[in-house]
């Protein structure tokens, strides 16, 4: 018991930090699905291709482990390029492979999202770096180690989380509180019915892509700065934990893909600390399923459009 | 899961390297073989390509001169690659290839124990069976299950476990963390290593990586709640740099507040970069020599042809196999040399005999195996990362 409680609020912190990233991607898949009811399994390599531009970045901006530009303006660059270049990614992703299908069988976008998936993770394989690729993150954040408490933790992973938690706030606000919002929010409802009221649904869907997959590319930066070290396969088993974030949320529901990804984020490390690193994974897809048998909904119940 | 577009990527590199390959044929000279194929394996691309890529350009390397010398008996010895990321299904689909092809006489690899344990019957059950020569797989099942196909030029886990506990006990290891990642290499080495030091009576406490993991702070707490003061990490290396990375940034220093020692494929120069520096001071242990490090005019002069061959700098890019990955492509070389010609076909039943009974003349000295396909006299090197560098720092004998 004495161990539990001393180790207790470190792997919490730990737990959080892990699990704003799962919420923020997460936040995607809930997004598109609560827009389209399709599962976009090519959201984690988004993440991947937004966390190698940040990389590539930092490549060119810093030399022999010093920054050429000032460090604040370098970091904001790989988040411009990052971040407009995986909503870009995402937006082509929506034209070119999910919109010819629109009207097609429910499976046949399920199946072109995999093939994006696999397309992503070879071409960042091929023609970029099939082994792991270096951010030079100490000559551009400050390594920084908190200690409060007995808890110890890395500026950067606190930046991590808030900048996380500060994203879905913010998207929670953007979907609930503008009239582009509304507009997304009308087409999650009814399609035909938000065309009849004048809303361009073409446009409503590609607004969705872009922000879905910024807000993964925004994940890729900050993942790199906390890391220091990204792959090709990266976006693979965080996608993967990221739906179960989702689902377990409720897919399609906002405020539940936040919850569900923090959830997971710390029930993997206190598996990991208390019962045993093997068990990690296993426990994370139990929970998925003892949810769906439970509450096959989700944890927070209704989709998006309900919430209205 | 995500593997077949592998086998699509191997299959171009594979093709494209052996179009590479010479070879042309008369079959005037009586004792001249048409055509001479070997194959080498490993994980050249994918999460560990930095170990697989550098032992394939020694490959290569070791093909070249042998056909600069003369090939065998005047035919050039053409080089298939077999890409393997790792994983035993895609080993066996490239495998099955030269199964089928009789000139294929056998592989200098595959490099990983999971791979060899996962495709070793398919090898064994082919007729005539297709040999192998691995440069790095150690688990002891390798050559352990009676597999006449077997070979390496490594020393086994059984040899380096207790090479690894005892060196970290010489250096006065109080408490290690032992770890490792869910591979048949490296829980069969982590267990080796474990048991030796809890005979002598070295407290420890076992954990374990997965593949591609990047987030360590977990397992970092634990490291920090148990008051280790050794971390033992047998592991293949694309974990490392992360690992030893966020070890620093939660206040473990290596060489300050903790030791860290880990195996073969963090015998890599690249890690410390990698890990923006935080890996300086950590010792690893390799199951092979490394040829700048060892005395000898051969090793000398392989050393010379490979920067020659790749550049000045390429050998902080050679990764921890490229001195036995030559050895290795040599050993077989020489084998299928010594075998005889019959028709203008050399047998790989014949290629494996000589295997058996020969002896070898590499980079490293001769070198011969043993009835189960293990080499006599295997050693295990310390190194150190020091400055931008794995610098050897001790030979334990195996």
């Amino acid at each position: 018991m004495d161990y539990f409680l001393q180790n207790f609020p470190q792997q919490l912190v730990n737990g959080l930090e892990l699990g704003s990233l799962y919420a923020l991607i997460a936040l995607g898949y809930t997004l598109i699905y609560g827009i389209l009811e399709m599962l976009n399994f090519a959201h984690g390599d988004v993440y991947m291709v937004g966390a190698f531009l940040a990389a590539g970045v930092a490549g060119l901006l810093v030399h022999n482990e010093v920054a050429v530009v000032p460090a604040g303006l370098a970091v904001a660059l790989m988040m411009l390029v990052a971040v407009g270049g995986a909503g870009l990614l995402g937006v082509g992703i929506e034209r070119i492979a999910y919109r010819p299908l629109r009207n097609a069988n429910r499976l046949a976008p399920l199946i072109t999202a995999i093939g994006v998936s696999l397309f992503l993770e070879s071409a960042v394989q091929v023609w970029v770096s099939p082994a792991p690729v270096l951010v030079p993150s100490n000559a551009l954040v400050p390594q920084t180690v908190l200690h409060v408490a007995s808890v110890v933790t890395p500026l950067t992973g606190l930046a991590l989380f808030v900048a996380a938690v500060a994203l879905m706030v913010a998207l929670d606000a953007f979907v609930f509180r503008t009239r582009f919002g509304s507009a997304m929010r009308a087409t999650a409802q009814d399609r035909e019915a938000a065309t009849f009221m004048g809303i361009d649904v073409d446009r409503v869907i590609l607004v969705t892509f872009f922000v879905a997959s910024a807000l993964a590319g925004m994940g890729g930066v900050l993942f790199g700065l906390r890391y220091a070290s990204v792959d090709f396969f990266m976006g693979y088993l965080l996608g993967i934990k990221a739906f179960t974030a989702a689902v377990i949320g409720g897919i399609g529901n906002i405020r539940g893909a936040m919850v569900g990804g923090l959830l997971l984020g710390v029930l993997e490390s206190l598996v990991g600390g208390f019962i045993s690193s093997q068990f990690q994974d296993t426990f994370v897809f139990l929970a998925l399923i003892t949810v769906l048998l439970i509450r096959p909904q989700g944890l927070f119940g209704q989709p998006l459009t309900d919430r209205a | 899961m995500a593997k077949p577009r592998i086998l699509v990527l191997a299959a171009i590199a594979s093709v494209g390297l052996a179009a590479c390959g010479g070879g042309s044929t008369s079959g005037s000279a009586a004792n001249k073989p048409d055509k001479v194929q070997i194959a080498a394996e490993g994980p050249f691309t994918g999460d560990q390509a930095s170990i697989g890529a550098g032992a394939l350009r020694a490959i290569q390397l070791a093909v070249k001169d042998f056909n600069k010398a003369g090939g065998v008996n005047g035919t050039q010895v053409q080089l298939v690659v077999w890409d393997d990321q790792h994983t035993a299904q895609t080993a066996q689909t490239l495998q099955a290839k030269g199964i089928s092809d009789p000139t294929v006489l056998g592989i200098v690899g595959p490099m990983n124990s999971g791979v060899v344990l996962g495709s070793i019957q398919g090898l064994q059950s082919a007729s005539p069976p297709l040999p192998f020569v691995s440069e790095s797989a150690s688990n002891v099942k390798v050559t352990d299950q009676g597999n006449s196909v077997a070979h390496r030029v490594n020393a086994r886990d059984d040899a380096q476990g207790p090479a690894d506990g005892k060196f970290m006990i010489d250096q006065g290891a109080k408490k290690v963390y032992v770890m490792d990642a869910k591979s048949d290499y490296s829980t069969g080495l982590a267990d080796q290593t474990e048991k030796y030091l809890k005979d002598h009576t070295i407290p420890t406490m076992r954990d374990q990586a997965k593949a591609g993991q990047k987030d360590f702070a977990t397992t970092i707490q634990k490291i920090k709640s148990f008051g280790a003061d050794w971390v033992y990490f047998a592991d293949e290396g694309p974990e490392a740099a992360p690992f030893v990375s966020q070890m620093k940034a939660q206040g473990l220093t290596i060489g300050q507040n903790i030791q860290f020692l880990g195996t073969d494929g963090e015998e890599d120069a690249s890690i410390i970069t990698a890990s923006q520096g935080a890996y300086v001071g950590a010792y690893a242990t390799n199951i092979t020599a490394d040829p700048a490090g060892v005395s000898g005019s051969a090793a000398a002069a392989y050393v010379a042809g490979y920067k020659a061959e790749y550049g000045a700098d390429s050998l902080s890019q050679a990764g921890p196999f490229y001195g036995s990955a030559y050895e290795a492509a040599q050993v077989l070389l020489q084998a299928i040399k010594n075998s005889p010609v019959k028709n203008g076909k050399i047998s790989r039943a014949d290629v494996l005999t000589h295997l058996g009974s020969d002896t070898f003349n590499t980079v490293f000295g001769s070198v011969k195996f043993d009835s189960k396909g293990d080499v006599t006299g295997g050693g295990i090197y310390v190194y150190q990362a020091k400055g931008t560098q794995m610098v050897v720092v001790k030979q334990v004998s195996g």
